[in-house]
């Protein structure tokens, strides 16, 4: 390699990163900001930790918090999604009674690759990577199914049907949307994420291995 | 002496905070808003068993029927079978701690000794009946 030739790469690599931090930067401020243009913070909150002490704090929301979604999430279905929502509640959010109607706003595919590029970036320091993995195993189904009854409250896929309650939200394709790490952590330390809410606390009633399992078994759900 | 009544009335107060909380941490204000805010998923706004989780169809969502009908609170004959402590198990370790199906689940970590106690007050008022 010659001088003028270190030289030309001493010009070009410093400008590809600069080109490269701009890029990433544009399209992160182009996601806050479409996401703070289309009014999504009046019914999603972005800001942790969760501060909710009440039923009536909890009833109060119009729709699932979204401070840890980069840790809950999968990105691929984040951009999907936004793009073209589908129910994922069988009921209103905050309601037992009423059948889910709403239709969530739908965006383009750009801005929902550039919202959900902004949603990842939001993360829970209390969602470890690697905790679980994402495996369907006899196990998990045992504990999922008649151990603990998960399926008293969310559905999943039974062969070519579905089954179980309506209360929490459908588990039926939740590999596509969540993480097992999430899951985990959710089912571990529920109070970070929702202090209140109707499923019950598990903490001390299911065990670690028994979380990482279950955690594994909704993941692979697809 | 007045110092010494206020402290004497906080550590009072905060025992007595410490000791009514509990396991769980205490959200509702009463047994009612608690039965709606929990029970009802599966034992319905009227507590005959027939919430959105037992009957989906009712709620018009296209899903079979829960396996186990939750217990009707309404129903005296049905409920007088069951001790207060029936109740407050039931509650707290949930069907499986007596030998019951687990879809109803443990609420023993989720409510506080004093709100379960509450609760199954509560039922005796919905059934209105005392129990064995």
């Amino acid at each position: 390699m010659n001088a003028s030739n270190i030289g030309r790469w001493m010009l070009v690599l410093p400008v590809t990163a600069l080109f490269i931090a701009l890029s990433w930067g544009v399209s992160l401020a182009d996601g806050k900001g479409i996401f703070a243009s289309k009014n999504c913070g009046s019914c999603h909150q972005i800001q942790g930790p969760a501060a909710e002490k009440t039923f009536d704090d909890q009833l109060k929301k119009k729709g699932p918090e979204l401070w840890y979604s980069g840790s809950k999430f999968k990105k691929e279905w984040l951009e999907e999604w936004l793009e073209k929502p589908t129910t994922i509640r069988p009921l209103k959010y905050n309601s037992v009674t009423d059948k889910n109607t709403d239709k969530h706003p739908a965006l383009s595919k750009k801005e929902a690759d550039e919202v959900a590029e902004y949603l990842m970036t939001l993360t829970a320091k209390e969602v470890a990577k690697g905790t679980a993995e994402e495996k369907v195993t006899p196990q998990g189904k045992n504990l999922f199914i008649k151990r603990y009854s998960c399926v008293g409250c969310h559905s999943i896929k039974a062969g070519a049907q579905k089954v179980g309650g309506v209360s929490g939200p459908d588990l039926s394709e939740a590999g596509k949307r969540l993480t097992a790490d999430w899951v985990y952590a959710y089912l571990k330390e529920p109070k970070v994420f929702k202090p209140v809410k109707r499923m019950p606390v598990f903490v001390d009633i299911i065990n670690d291995n028994e979380m990482k399992t279950l955690a594994g078994f909704v993941a692979a759900q697809k | 002496m007045i110092m010494i009544t206020k402290i004497f009335l906080i550590t009072v107060f905060s025992i007595g905070t410490i000791a009514f909380t509990g396991k769980g941490a205490a959200f509702a204000v009463s047994a009612e808003e608690n039965y709606k805010f929990y029970c009802t998923q599966c034992h319905g706004s009227d507590g005959k068993g027939e919430g959105a989780n037992s009957k989906p169809k009712v709620v018009g969502i296209d899903l079979p029927e829960m396996s186990v009908t939750p217990r009707n609170h309404t129903n005296p004959e049905d409920m007088n079978k069951l001790t207060d402590t029936d109740i407050e198990s039931a509650i707290s370790g949930g069907g499986a701690a007596v030998s019951k199906s687990t879809i109803m689940p443990p609420w023993g970590k989720t409510l506080t000794e004093a709100e379960i106690k509450d609760l199954t007050a509560y039922l005796r008022k919905l059934c209105k009946c005392k129990g064995k």
